[in-house]
């Protein structure tokens, strides 16, 4: 069983092996196009929504690095006063401060409009992404069915028998031997690296990965999305402020005294 | 509270880690490769892989030398680990191509 060699028409090689790699990678390309094409521009947000998202990204970039911060104290601390004050008097908000009778209701997801597009998009390229990989299987199926394809290098358990080669009745034939369908699980998983090379790192060709993100994505994708109350966002962002604004240092601190240390020019000890 | 991963990944700058993608295509073309030498010499089982340990081994080993100069932590913000690892696309990319190659060759007359 081990030396024991099947025979395979060459021209098996040339109609089966070559048609199922190169069809499997042209309509990864295609995929990542249809996908691009499909893509809706983001949303155009309004001056005033942008200038609210943009504030809460500001404070986030200053209290990132306040512990090591590259900005001197009197400028930290008057933009971190600035945005404090702000943030507590609403003036950044999209609507205006807050009237203070009527609670800001935060939109339902269902019927703002920029979330359902979202949703809508996530959607969409669920659909381009699995309705090929269907096609080719079934294709693969019907034609290229009942007959050994190539021979595997590595050795595989008797239980791969029945997923690859499906559809050849032979109990005692080689795992080693497989049919057509597990030369297209070898190229779903293998291609991915040359979609890398070719559509550059962010591709929509990569099927094993939204296999793996699907579920959780579509979830993912409609929580950060519009309905977000910008008020309590802000809120919690003073307090954060707060905290950062008493951690806060400045790398250039006592650096005439670092310097001379460096050099040489004062001893470690001395203050 | 700034623990010490705070304070080095304020001093990543971010276009060069996005012109580190060109490790990523010299993995996969030396896995391609490596593929296609393992399937062209007809080696079966073990020795096909232990021929990818060996090909993983040579260019990261050349990459350290040359590229990063013995400090890939310097130049690479996951350090050694990240310039050895092949990444699984890499590694079934290996896989394709060994059978690919084993099959044109050895396989079909």
């Amino acid at each position: 069983m081990d030396r024991l060699s099947l025979y395979l028409d060459p021209q098996i090689r040339d109609w089966v092996l070559f048609p199922i790699t190169l069809v499997m990678i042209l309509v990864g390309v295609l995929r990542h196009y249809v996908v691009v094409l499909l893509q809706s521009p983001p949303k155009k947000l309004s001056r005033a929504a942008t200038r609210e998202q943009r504030a809460l990204t500001r404070s986030q970039i200053l209290r990132a690095t306040s512990a090591n911060s590259p900005i001197p104290p009197s400028f930290y601390k008057a933009i971190s006063q600035n945005l404090s004050e702000a943030f507590k008097a609403g003036t950044y908000l999209k609507d205006g401060p807050p009237k203070g009778d009527a609670p800001p209701s935060a939109p339902n997801p269902l019927s703002d409009p920029a979330a359902m597009d979202g949703m809508m998009a996530g959607m969409k390229t669920q659909m381009v992404m699995m309705v090929p990989q269907m096609v080719i299987m079934g294709w693969i199926n019907f034609f290229f069915q009942g007959f050994v394809l190539i021979k595997l290098p590595f050795p595989l358990t008797l239980g791969f028998k029945s997923m690859l080669q499906r559809g050849i009745d032979t109990p005692d034939m080689d795992v080693r031997w497989v049919s057509s369908l597990s030369w297209y699980f070898l190229n779903f998983f293998g291609l991915n690296g040359l979609y890398r090379l070719i559509l550059g790192g962010d591709n929509s060709a990569d099927a094993s990965r939204d296999m793996t993100a699907s579920p959780f994505a579509a979830m993912g994708n409609t929580q950060p999305g519009q309905p977000q109350d910008f008020n309590k966002l802000f809120k919690a962002e003073r307090d954060n402020l707060e905290f950062a604004e008493g951690l806060y240092s400045w790398v250039g601190e006592n650096m005439e005294t670092k310097i001379l240390r460096k050099y040489g020019k004062l001893p470690y000890d001395s203050k | 509270m700034a623990t010490p991963a705070d304070t080095s990944a304020q001093l990543v700058f971010a276009p060069n880690v996005l012109h580190n993608q060109a490790l990523n295509s010299v993995k996969f073309l030396s896995s391609c490769f490596a593929g296609a030498v393992a399937g062209i010499l007809g080696l079966e089982n073990w020795l096909g892989f232990a021929l990818f340990i060996a090909s993983i081994i040579s260019t990261s080993f050349i990459i350290y030398a040359v590229n990063c100069r013995g400090k890939p932590a310097r130049y690479l913000p996951g350090g050694l680990g990240e310039l050895i690892n092949p990444g699984q696309d890499n590694i079934f990319t290996f896989i394709l191509v060994w059978t690919l190659f084993y099959g044109i060759i050895h396989v079909y007359d």
